[in-house]
């Protein structure tokens, strides 16, 4: 799964995920691609389970680039804990994306089968998406 | 060459993005002509535009229709929103048919590689690749051939068979599509899994654990 090898600091303020993407949000390397169409943390295993589920898909064919990275820990208080005494510790790890983000690439294969491939990718994220394809002109 | 032509409506008043905004609520996409005298701006009509969208690239010579006057012109970018599904911008590059031109022309790949049979992934690594010539030679794409590309074997821009008239400018060394060996997936995954069993395994153990101290101790 995929996770920072090194962090200057453990644990991260929220931030805020208002706004469009402006970056990482067209098509870099594949033919098409999946977008978000709503700002959400999307956790490592979330990652992981997508790439998997596209991969099984389109079996040996195609290539499959993952664009976003869980670069943010996020932290839980223990179960049945009063308020206070600090803030909790890092329970896993996230990626934050905004809307307009484009988080999964694929190309080498038919528009059919990728189409089916990022839809069960994207039924393995808790957001909405859209499956979108590269034009001629840029 | 197929000749697609298109009807633009000049815009003299309502410029900036308000204008622009009001132009696109009213099913109209604000556009650009420059290239040869001082920058047009006109409007298209988005139903129209779309139609054609589907049949053109970079390299297709459109007669915009605007008034009375027709100009031959390059689509040169296009700005969309791809939430809303909406295209907000167009620029056309002005053309004439006796001046040399350059433009990007893109790269349309057919046939089943052979390295494809002994487990490769065909790989398209550049979509278009930038050419000179006179418009009425701009080729709308450039086909080419991959049925002889083995497992590891890479075609570039050297490979690429161009009509008479056209001269390439990208790097005779740049890769257009090769062939790679990929890793075996079903056999990380069953090592994956069994390594998740295992964790779920250890954890639940040690939750089960963990309870019947927690039970003996209250």
């Amino acid at each position: 799964m995929l996770s920072p090898k090194r962090v200057k600091y453990r644990k991260r303020q929220r931030g805020k995920t208002d706004g469009v993407a402006t970056r990482g949000n067209f098509l870099a390397f594949g033919e098409y691609g999946l977008v978000a169409e709503e700002p959400k943390w999307i956790t490592n295993r979330q990652i992981e389970a997508a790439r998997v589920a596209m991969t099984r898909h389109i079996k040996r064919g195609g290539k499959v680039w993952i664009r976003i990275f869980p670069h943010m820990p996020y932290t839980k208080k223990p179960a049945e804990t009063r308020q206070g005494k600090g803030k909790g510790n890092p329970e896993g790890w996230v990626a934050v994306v905004k809307t307009g983000t484009v988080m999964f690439e694929m190309g080498g294969v038919q528009e059919d089968l990728a189409r089916e491939a990022l839809r069960l990718a994207a039924s393995k994220l808790p957001i909405k998406t859209k499956f979108i394809m590269r034009r001629e002109v840029e | 060459m197929n000749e697609v032509s298109l009807t633009g409506v000049l815009r003299k008043e309502d410029f900036g993005s308000a204008g622009a905004r009001r132009e696109r609520a009213a099913g109209r996409i604000p556009a650009v002509i420059y290239g040869k005298e001082e920058p047009v701006h006109i409007t298209l009509d988005a139903i129209e535009f779309r139609n054609i969208l589907r049949r053109v690239s970079e390299s297709t010579l459109l007669t915009l229709k605007i008034g009375r006057k027709q100009k031959l012109v390059l689509m040169k970018a296009l700005q969309e929103n791809v939430l809303l599904d909406q295209i907000t911008h167009v620029d056309f590059f002005e053309v004439t048919t006796d001046e040399v031109l350059r433009a990007n022309v893109s790269i349309v790949l057919e046939g089943h590689p052979e390295g494809v049979k002994f487990g490769g992934v065909l790989e398209q690594v550049a979509y278009e690749v930038e050419v000179e010539c006179l418009p009425l030679d701009l080729p709308q794409h450039i086909l080419v051939d991959v049925s002889g590309l083995g497992l590891n074997e890479a075609i570039t821009v050297g490979d690429i068979k161009l009509p008479e008239g056209v001269k390439i400018h990208t790097s005779a060394e740049a890769t257009i599509a090769a062939v790679k060996s990929i890793r075996e997936e079903v056999e990380e995954e069953e090592v994956e899994e069994d390594l998740a069993e295992a964790e779920e395994g250890e954890a639940a153990h040690a939750h089960h654990g963990g309870e019947g101290t927690s039970a003996h101790e209250e």
